[in-house]
């Protein structure tokens, strides 16, 4: 550890050749053109006071700040009083760029210091827009939310920072940083003109590790070309304006008293450090500086670009998330307490107390909203003050006491001597390290001796979840959430978004996960708000996502009375909203857009030859409208719904389709749709006559297929059923029409006609076409069977015909795969009538007992999966039936025989052998009547 | 206590009979510590009460110093070591804990001869420790001719350390009973030992300095649980394996020129083949290769310590046996012997690494290839 806060002076003697000419060109910009560096950390709290000491001492005229230069447009509304960091500016130009600004980023104490000295403020970077993929790429991740503009990678990869490392024994380039710039006490940040000279010196090293190609490739030099062209614009702008030339800001030292008139004042230009060299070095007109120059276009860039920008609430969440990709420094939370105990040091806290206070907080909503208040940098008059640890020595104890609380908390009691242990070590640690004081890993370090007892570690990324581990996170990771004032900063779709959720009284104050647990049939109140969660859902905004409960859409869990939804307020889902923006300006005009959207591809694929739309497809749609109470856009899909059922030629989907609709019906209450009861209730009986028209089909099935297509007859039956009780006990139904309707549903052939109960004309046709489909000779034979069995069910078929119809589909000489199936169709449809039934019961074991040993083994799969509809008690109770007609006893029957592949070939083997052995002996016969006991058992 | 008292501590017992097989870490590396003093008194570095070194000097001796020319000694966790070196200079003792062959007592060595001068004044625990050797026993003739007194008594390693204010190494301290552990407990947090066989206000002052480093495996087969009481006067620190690659790889070169002496004795081994030797313990220790392919991992703890022993014993089958230059196949044949206890289910897991991995790896590298062919027709 033997490069310490500020020796890195002595370093210069060694810096390399270019760094030292560029070192004497700052001085000589500083003195001749007025032009102030301050080479930054992005979110690096050290930087953060140290410009703001430097702006007030300067009182520069112009304040330029790394960033795309259409960000200009949004200076107002950054500055307003009501914008809180963490706040970003969002670029959505083929993606989402996001530029985070959180209390203790420097870009956002250069606005707010700025604006108090009354410095012009502008953006100079070139526009997110005009940047290439490569670039976009680079500087962003798969999580669009990571696509930060602010990456930073050079110096996570720099090879002079991972020797400095090595040399330090930091563990990572964030620990260099955090030794040689964070840990410094306030006052040696005060000297702001010593930590820019030493951060632009580290930062310069790690530049001097890449060659110009990759630095072109990656479009560094293009952005710097952009940033040198603006500041020298701004040059020439003031010198113009004061009519004065070189030295016009004079040496800078102390309170630059003769530049208390703004418009003479310098110019300080905020960038990450890493751009500074190549700034200086064009700017001052250095040979190693042409490369950026000579991309400058000759006629200078011109106004820049309106591109749009917005802004959009952050948190310290997605900030810290940010350290996987480069793109600044990690715990927010812990830099937030840093940041505000240096300011309280150095008196330049200014927060109203009423609004601070509360960082001792062990997290959670107070602590969030009192932190975001905590960046109010640069407005009214300093010394009000807040309460918390003044300087960044006691900040140790507040952090240590924090986290203590959390883990207790979360019932990993840390105790008082643990804790003073903690404070001890991490004193000792920083000593150690030759820090002015505890720094964050000094922090970590002690925690992690004092608060751990056992060999699990802290537990975290790369180890299992464990309480310290989340109530370290909940401190370093911060819960700040950022605000925005009214306006027309934030896209109007974010504002509408959040006024909804806000009308009914759904959190959006902070990022915290919630859960609410609504009871949408018996309170209103609660039917809006999962109209606005599932709203959200449908468009696409993560804000929250249905646990439990009733599901009309996916025609899941109906029979539930609650739902349970999961939300949170994220940036994130301001971030996908605002990618909305150009399907509307409110939540409804975006959903309209996304049923529109919905309804084309719809229409697409009935217009399209692959077999056009499903029913079932068009009466999710139809859900999908109704659960986010958009039912005024009823009309036209329900219109849509009635045209497939013209071309849709599955009965399937007509089914299910017609299913959810019954669904929908069911649930017209809690969702909201009584006024569409009836609509809802002509389109399933619509759906049943087509399923009228579509059974008929259903016999021509390929025998692979039949299994599907008897379970379709299935779900129709239960249909008409549910159909006629809704009918029934429906709106609008006399008491006689509910009786009627009743015998019509049964099933019994009833006189229907006149019922009030316009659907029966429907379903009785679909009864008339199942029952000729069951007649019929040529429809599939597990048709013919299922049908029977509903039919004889439901009293349409007598006993006799069906004990018939069953002996001859079974009788000796029918093809045994054909008799199976049938017998398959009839134990899917009503698997107990072989219990209830003796005649069929003898049908079949007749008919297996003629079966040949070969044709018995072909049909044996089909066989056992046909008696697998049956329940366990039915298993057992035929397996009694068989054992007594076999003579065999149960025992010997419903037994467990786990037997190999192996046993079975012995066996075969062993039987062979005596067959022949018989044979030989005249004795034959005895081998074919072992052979037909086994076929029945 | 059978240990002869008129042997001064930091004296090897029966000294005279030849070398030492390992001297203590004090000895091995006199003259570092001696730089590292020099270092301390030229910067005027502060000591705490009772250390030989400065907190910066105990890190250096342990991490190491090009500037100084101090060797690095502890590889992979220098955050770990500065917080040891803290933990040393609180109230509480230091517990290492971790799993087998993580250098968990060559850190206490080398932290106890650094800051102590010593590493001598060691309880080596086991099932059998007894309070005796936490506290204090008696020369029994003695105490039969004259009855209690300081002559007579025996003290044990905590006791001197006590009294001479110096760090006392506890090593294993889970293989004792929970009983014999909890001695400490009063010892660690009041700093005194009462004797009260020489009367009602004996007892044995801890002077500055004294503070214990005990080791601890928490998880191995036949360990004792600890109490809550001794845990709190405890900081815990997880020493962990090796998991970067070169680091290994340097480490076990490292030990191995230690073991075998100065070089052109035995036979060196090759880069290569350590790299083999060393990804086979890692993929075998983490259970999966560094291309993300499982590997079943072996019962047996696939530590630094034991990549040491087997490319020693690879060496020293290349120097009697073997022609002279030591392969993978050495490497081979020397897995099997020296790091499987002869678990059955261990074999088997091997040999699914060597079809699987290992067969893989052999159509492309020729080192791999060696490898594979010694395996195969011995694992089998």
């Amino acid at each position: 550890m033997a490069v310490t806060a500020g020796a890195t002076d002595a370093l210069w003697e060694a810096a390399p050749g270019r760094l030292r000419s560029a070192a004497r060109a700052v001085r000589t910009l500083r003195s001749e053109r007025g032009v102030y560096f301050a080479p930054v950390r992005h979110h690096s709290p050290a930087c953060a006071v140290a410009v703001r000491v430097a702006i007030e001492e300067l009182r520069p005229s112009v304040v330029l700040i790394e960033g795309p230069e259409e960000f200009t447009r949004l200076v107002p509304d950054l500055l307003h009083e009501a914008t809180r960091p963490p706040v970003a500016v969002l670029s959505l130009d083929a993606g989402a760029g996001f530029y985070p600004l959180a209390s203790f980023s420097p870009e956002w104490v250069a606005l707010r210091a700025g604006q108090a000295v009354g410095a012009g403020l502008a953006f100079i970077d070139r526009s997110f827009g005009e940047r290439s993929d490569e670039e976009r790429a680079v500087s962003g991740q798969e999580d669009p939310f990571a696509r930060t503009l602010m990456s930073e990678r050079y110096l996570a990869h720099s090879e002079a920072v991972a020797t400095l490392a090595r040399r330090l024994g930091c563990r990572d380039h964030d620990e260099v940083w955090d030794h040689l710039f964070e840990t410094r006490p306030s006052s040696a940040l005060a000297d702001w003109r010593t930590l820019f000279d030493d951060v632009f010196a580290w930062a310069a090293l790690a530049r001097l590790d890449y060659e110009q190609s990759v630095l072109a490739a990656d479009g560094s030099l293009d952005r710097e070309a952009r940033m040198a062209a603006r500041i020298a614009e701004a040059l020439d702008r003031r010198d113009a304006d004061t009519g004065a030339g070189s030295g016009a800001a004079g040496s800078g030292a102390g309170p630059a008293g003769d530049a208390a008139e703004a418009s003479r004042g310098p110019v300080l230009v905020v960038t990450g450090a890493f751009h500074t060299l190549a700034l200086v070095e064009a700017l001052s007109g250095a040979p190693d500086g042409a490369a950026v120059r000579d991309r400058q276009p000759e006629a200078g860039y011109g106004a820049p670009e309106p591109d749009e920008a917005w802004l959009v609430r952050y948190d310290h969440e997605r900030l810290d998330g940010l350290r996987g990709y480069g793109a600044g420094m990690p715990s927010p939370g812990y830099y937030e307490r840093l940041h505000a105990a240096h300011l309280r040091e150095l008196g330049l806290d200014d927060t109203p107390p009423g609004q601070a206070g509360a960082t001792a907080g062990s997290g959670g909503r107070s602590a969030a909203r009192s932190s975001g208040g905590r960046g109010g940098v640069g407005r009214g008059g300093a010394g009000a003050g807040s309460a918390g640890p003044v300087g960044p020595g006691a900040l140790a104890a507040e952090v240590l006491v924090d986290v203590a609380r959390g883990a207790a908390d979360r019932g990993h009691a840390v105790s008082l001597p643990q804790v003073t242990a903690a404070a001890e070590a991490a004193t000792r640690l920083a000593d150690l390290r030759e820090r002015a004081f505890p720094g964050r890993t000094d922090l970590l370090d002690a925690m992690r001796s004092c608060y751990v007892q056992d060999d699990g570690g802290i537990g975290g990324p790369g180890e299992p979840e464990r309480p310290l581990g989340l109530a370290i996170a909940e401190v370093f990771g911060g819960r700040a959430l950022g605000d925005l004032p009214p306006g027309n900063a934030s896209p109007p779709l974010v504002r509408d978004a959040r006024a909804r959720v806000q009308a009914v009284r759904l959190a959006v104050d902070d990022p915290m996960p919630r859960t609410a647990r609504l009871d949408a049939r018996r309170t209103p109140s609660h039917r809006e708000r999962r109209q606005v969660l599932a709203l959200l859902d449908f468009v696409g905004s993560g804000f929250g996502q249905l646990v439990s409960g009733p599901d009309h859409v996916a025609g899941r869990g109906l029979h539930l009375v609650t739902e349970e939804w999961r939300y949170c307020w994220t940036p994130l889902v301001e971030a996908r909203l605002v990618e909305l923006v150009h399907l509307g300006a409110t939540l409804d005009a975006v959903a309209v857009a996304r049923l529109h959207e919905a309804e084309a591809r719809l229409t697409e694929s009935a217009s399209g030859s692959g077999g056009g739309a499903s029913v079932d497809a068009a009466a999710r749609l139809v859900a999908q409208t109704l659960v986010i109470g958009m039912g005024t856009h009823l009309p036209r899909i329900t219109s849509l719904l009635r045209t497939t059922m013209d071309t849709d030629r599955d009965l399937d989907s007509v089914v299910s389709g017609a299913r959810r609709l019954l669904g929908l019906w069911h649930a017209r209450v809690e969702l909201g749709a009584q006024e569409h009861a009836d609509e809802l209730l002509d389109l399933v009986d619509q759906a049943l006559a087509t399923a009228a028209y579509l059974v008929g089909d259903v016999g021509k099935v390929r025998a692979e297929d039949e299994d599907a297509a008897v379970g379709t007859l299935i779900a129709l039956r239960s249909l008409l059923r549910d159909t006629a009780a809704a009918r029934v006990h429906g709106p609008g139904a006399s008491a006689s029409a509910r009786r009627r309707a009743a015998e019509a549903g049964a099933g019994t052939a009833g006189d229907l006609a006149d019922a009030v109960d316009p659907g029966a004309a429907g379903r009785l046709a679909v009864v008339r076409e199942m029952g000729r489909l069951r007649d019929g000779d040529t429809t599939a034979p597990g048709v013919t069977g299922a049908l029977l069995a509903l039919g004889f069910t439901d009293g349409t078929v007598p006993d006799d015909v069906l004990v018939a119809r069953v002996r001859g589909a079974l009788s000796a000489g029918a093809d045994p795969g054909i008799a199976v199936r049938f017998l398959g169709g009839v134990m899917r449809a009503a698997p107990d009538l072989i219990l209830h039934t003796p005649e069929m019961f003898d049908a079949v074991d007749g008919a297996l007992r003629t079966l040949e040993a070969d044709a018995f083994l072909a049909v044996l799969p089909d066989l056992r999966r046909a008696f697998t509809w049956l329940r366990p008690t039915e298993t057992h109770r035929l397996a009694r039936r068989v054992a007594e007609r076999t003579g065999a006893r149960v025992e010997q029957v419903d037994v467990r025989v786990a037997l190999a592949e192996e046993d079975l070939a012995v066996g075969l083997a062993l039987e062979q052998e005596l067959t022949a052995v018989l044979e030989r002996d005249g004795l034959a016969g005895w081998g074919t009547a072992g052979r037909d006991r086994r076929g029945t058992a | 206590m059978t240990t002869d008292t008129t042997i001064p501590a930091g004296t090897a017992a029966g000294s005279g009979a030849g070398p030492e097989i390992r001297p203590p870490a004090e000895v091995r590396h006199a003259g570092e510590l001696a730089t590292l003093a020099a270092w301390d008194a030229e910067r005027g570095h502060e000591r705490p009460p009772g250390w030989r070194l400065s907190p910066r000097a105990v890190r250096a001796f342990v991490v190491g110093s090009e500037e100084l020319g101090v060797s690095r000694k502890f590889y992979g966790d220098d955050p770990l070591v500065d917080r040891a070196v803290v933990s040393l200079m609180g109230r509480q003792g230091l517990m290492l804990v971790g799993e087998p062959g993580t250098a968990k007592s060559m850190l206490s060595e080398l932290l106890s001869a650094a800051v102590s001068g010593s590493s001598t004044l060691t309880v080596q625990g086991t099932a059998g420790t007894t309070e005796d050797h936490v506290r204090y026993s008696w020369n029994y003739a003695l105490l039969v001719s004259e009855g209690p007194s300081e002559r007579s008594l025996v003290p044990s390693p905590v006791c001197t350390g006590m009294r001479e204010g110096r760090v006392v190494r506890f090593e294993e301290i889970t293989r004792c009973a929970p009983e014999i552990q909890d001695t400490l407990v009063s010892i660690l947090s009041e700093k005194q030992l009462m004797v009260p066989e020489l009367g009602p206000d004996a007892r044995v002052a801890a002077r500055p300095g004294f503070t214990v480093i005990a080791t601890a495996n928490l998880k191995d087969r036949g360990v004792h649980e600890m109490s809550a009481a001794l845990k709190r006067r405890f900081s815990f620190e997880t020493v962990a394996p090796v998991r970067d690659r070169d680091f290994e790889i340097e480490l076990v070169q490292r030990q191995l020129e230690a073991e075998l002496g100065p070089r052109g004795d035995s036979p060196e081994v090759p880069r290569e083949v350590l790299e083999v030797l060393v990804t086979v313990f890692q993929d075998l220790r983490t259970g999966s290769t560094r291309e993300g392919a499982p590997v079943k991992r072996p019962e047996t703890v696939m530590s630094t310590a034991e990549a040491v022993n087997v490319a020693v014993a690879a060496s020293l089958e290349a120097r009697y046996l073997g022609d002279g230059t030591v392969t993978t196949a050495e490497v081979a044949r020397q897995i099997a012997g020296v790091a499987l206890k002869g678990e059955e289910e261990d074999a088997r897991r091997l040999r699914h690494y060597v079809d699987n991995v290992v067969r893989e790896r052999a159509r492309h590298d020729a080192g791999w290839k060696a490898f594979f062919g010694a395996a195969e027709s011995l694992w089998r």
